[in-house]
């Protein structure tokens, strides 16, 4: 409730920039007398859909030789089964662009049908003896699968769901350093890096695709956020070195340029802080005096909130 | 809190309903326009990133400001203690400066000095009450715990924090809880400031920024009064740890089983239903989401102790079943008249899409897992922190 606004709106009325007919909802509504739970109601669908999941996953870590190979799988892939054609079922037709979802239930009833898929590729891939290097592949399905069905579905969770599972997928499949080296990196850390870097770049340039081509272009946050903080994750690692501090400082400035000419806030405070950060570090080679390392921290912390003042006035971020 | 600081709080409460009306389609731009030009804004506000982003190097500089100037005093304690008196004493006063003339508000940078500034005070207290050949912890830490709960209580009443309001709550209880009936204190304070606590939260004659802090401390309050009748913490004297005291062993009373136990067992039962029908009543989703966390608090509780499955079994049957009750809710909700039951509708309502559209994001970001498993001693990659990202990723079956 918002006794403030409870206020407003005779008075708003009366001096007539508020329309006399939507005065009665926004009344009830400022009153408390009708409360929203929607947000709430699709948190703890999500919050279920984890501790279903959670239970899952204890029973077949915990069950396996009293249910046996076969039994559990089944069971898995039913449930995924019946959660994916009530999803079929109630789904809306296809288009290029946002489509409303049937109900609040639709987003986490997909997810929990692609959690139970992911569940059971995972559980078969162990059970058919494959090497341990070679087990990464249920995450590439999952994550194509999870793609796949974002794009058919719609859902934003789905598409996050497979980007995640797709960089989860690099990092696994370079677990030992045989692979490591496969992609000619001297240690698997530095594989790693690269694999974040450009995982990365991928996802930013394929959520600023789906803008450019109109196709799914509300998709266009998740993979560009996911992108770029991928990728400054990636550079970030490095910054025990000076190179990669120096990388750091010119990725975090080149976003903080493009992100304040298009407006995008987020990616402007990642830029903004990645820059400082690799600046930090480029500046600690010259001394490593702790005196004058609070000084510049105070003094530069100064200017970049003078900086940001300023660019706050030009960009105006609505408050 | 000043009148000024009042105005302009109420002010941006009636902007921000009509910008939450524009997104939902109830009115036009034209309406939106009238109303921002009745209600107009005084204060140099900054949007949600830059404030961020203006906190966190306000932090940066004062902190390294700080550090160059105790480095400067070579480590002398009582020094340190005197510069930190004074930085928080100035920190304090520029927050107030830039409350009143400089007329911020929601800037970041006001936020950041009025809690590095509580922080130095508090700082210089515990040097002052704690420092060698000073008070003993025993009677030290409830006296700085007051001195905390007042500071921040005259900060959130001033400046209109309800994170100081609820960090006054916190520390006021942790005071408390060093009286000899600490935790008696705790229920009887909780249950008597909670009624009027709920009817300053909703009153027209505070700032919203008072009403807001009235419901943290009302929240914090619950969670004090949860604690104290919860079956655990009965048994493990959690109460009585925080008060500084050695437990000892359990008493006898409340062994499992006994009459006491069993009360104890029907308060973690009660709270949560008490909090949710308040909740429900008074139409509070506040009230709502801490029953239900205590609620789930309390049945992980039960499990504890009456055994009730093995733990796959209670976390399936406990999520399917949460599933199934959510998605009951909502049809019930949605088959009501107009989609509304009880004054609650499952319908978005005032929902902004653009901050949904952000959390989902913020989701995504925290279940990344590119996490490698490793060979033993090697480093691994870790993109951006969290969990999941892939059920069954980490092949342990």
């Amino acid at each position: 409730m918002n006794p403030d606004v409870v206020l407003a709106i005779p008075a708003l009325v009366e001096s007539g920039a508020l329309p006399p007919a939507a005065a009665p909802r926004l009344l009830r509504i400022a009153r408390g007398e009708l409360v929203s739970v929607h947000a709430e109601l699709r948190a703890l669908l999500y919050a279920g859909v984890l501790l279903l999941m959670g239970g899952v996953g204890l029973l077949v870590r915990q069950n396996l030789d009293r249910i046996g190979p076969v039994a559990v799988a089944t069971v898995l892939g039913l449930a995924a089964a019946a959660a994916l054609a009530w999803v079929v079922r109630v789904t809306p037709p296809f288009s290029w662009q946002e489509v409303a979802l049937p109900n609040l239930a639709f987003d986490y009833i997909l997810l929990l049908g692609l959690l139970l898929v992911a569940a059971d590729l995972a559980y078969c891939e162990v059970q058919l003896g494959l090497a341990e290097s070679q087990r990464a592949w249920h995450l590439l399905l999952v994550a194509a699968l999870a793609g796949l069905a974002a794009f058919r579905f719609d859902s934003r969770v789905a598409f996050s769901l497979s980007l995640t599972t797709f960089a989860a997928w690099r990092g696994v499949a370079l677990v030992d350093a045989a692979n490591a080296r496969a992609w000619g990196a001297a240690t698997p850390w530095q594989a790693w890096r690269w694999n974040a870097i450009a995982c990365g770049i991928l996802f930013a340039g394929l959520g600023l695709g789906l803008a450019h081509w109109r196709r799914k272009a509300h998709f266009e946050p998740v993979a560009v956020h996911l992108g770029c903080l991928l990728a400054l994750a990636g550079i970030a690692t490095g910054i025990d070195e000076p190179a990669w501090g120096a990388a750091l400082l010119l990725a975090g400035a080149a976003l903080a340029a493009v992100a304040y000419r298009h407006r995008r806030f987020p990616l402007f405070a990642y830029g903004v802080v990645a820059a400082y950060a690799g600046v930090t570090r480029l500046l600690a080679e010259l001394s490593h005096e702790p005196a004058l390392g609070c000084l510049w921290f105070a003094a530069s912390s100064a200017a970049v909130i003078a900086g940001l003042l300023v660019a706050h006035r030009r960009m105006k971020e609505p408050a | 809190m000043t009148p000024e600081l009042d105005r302009a709080d109420r002010a941006a409460a009636v902007r921000a309903a009509a910008r939450s009306w524009r997104r939902a389609g109830l009115v036009d731009d034209a309406a939106l326009a009238a109303v921002e030009s009745v209600y107009p804004d005084d204060r140099a506000r900054a949007g949600p990133v830059f404030r961020v982003l203006l906190f966190l190097f306000t932090v940066v500089a004062v902190s390294g400001l700080f550090g160059f100037l105790a480095i400067g005093l070579g480590g002398h304690e009582q020094a340190l203690a005197t510069l930190a008196a004074v930085a928080g004493a100035a920190l304090l006063a520029l927050t107030e400066l830039q409350l009143g003339t400089l007329r911020r508000r929601q800037g970041g940078t006001e936020a950041a000095t009025s809690l590095l500034g509580i922080g130095q005070l508090l700082a210089a207290a515990a040097w002052l009450v704690l420092g060698p050949g000073h008070m003993a912890p025993a009677a030290g830490v409830p006296l700085l715990c007051a001195l905390a709960a007042a500071l921040t209580g005259a900060a959130a009443w001033r400046w209109g924090y309800p994170f100081y309001a609820a960090l006054g709550t916190a520390a006021a209880l942790v005071a408390l809880a060093h009286l000899p009936a600490g935790r008696a204190v705790w229920i009887a304070l909780a249950l008597a400031a909670a009624p009027a606590l709920l009817r300053l939260s909703e009153s027209p004659r505070l700032p919203p920024a008072h009403r807001s802090s009235a419901m943290a401390m009302l929240l914090v309050a619950l969670a004090g009064l949860y604690l104290a009748v919860h079956a655990v913490s009965w048994e493990e004297r959690i109460v009585e740890r925080i008060g500084g005291r050695d437990p000892g062993l359990a008493p006898p009373a409340s062994t499992q089983g006994s009459l006491l136990w069993w009360s104890a067992m029907a308060a973690t039962a009660l709270v949560p239903i008490l909090v949710l029908a308040a909740g429900l009543r008074r139409r509070r989703l506040p009230l709502l989401l801490a029953g239900t966390v205590a609620a789930v608090a309390s049945l992980a509780t039960f499990h504890h102790y009456l055994g009730l499955g093995p733990a796959w079994l209670v976390l399936t049957g406990a999520g399917a079943l949460w599933i199934a009750a959510v998605l009951g809710l909502w049809r019930y909700l949605d088959s009501g008249p107009a989609g509304e039951r009880g004054g609650f509708t499952a319908a978005p309502l005032l929902t902004d899409a653009r901050r949904q559209a952000a959390l989902e994001v913020g989701v995504a970001v925290l279940t990344l897992q590119p996490e490698a498993r490793h060979a033993e001693g090697e480093r691994p990659f870790e993109g951006g922190g969290g969990r999941s990202g892939g059920a069954g990723a980490t092949g342990e079956f």
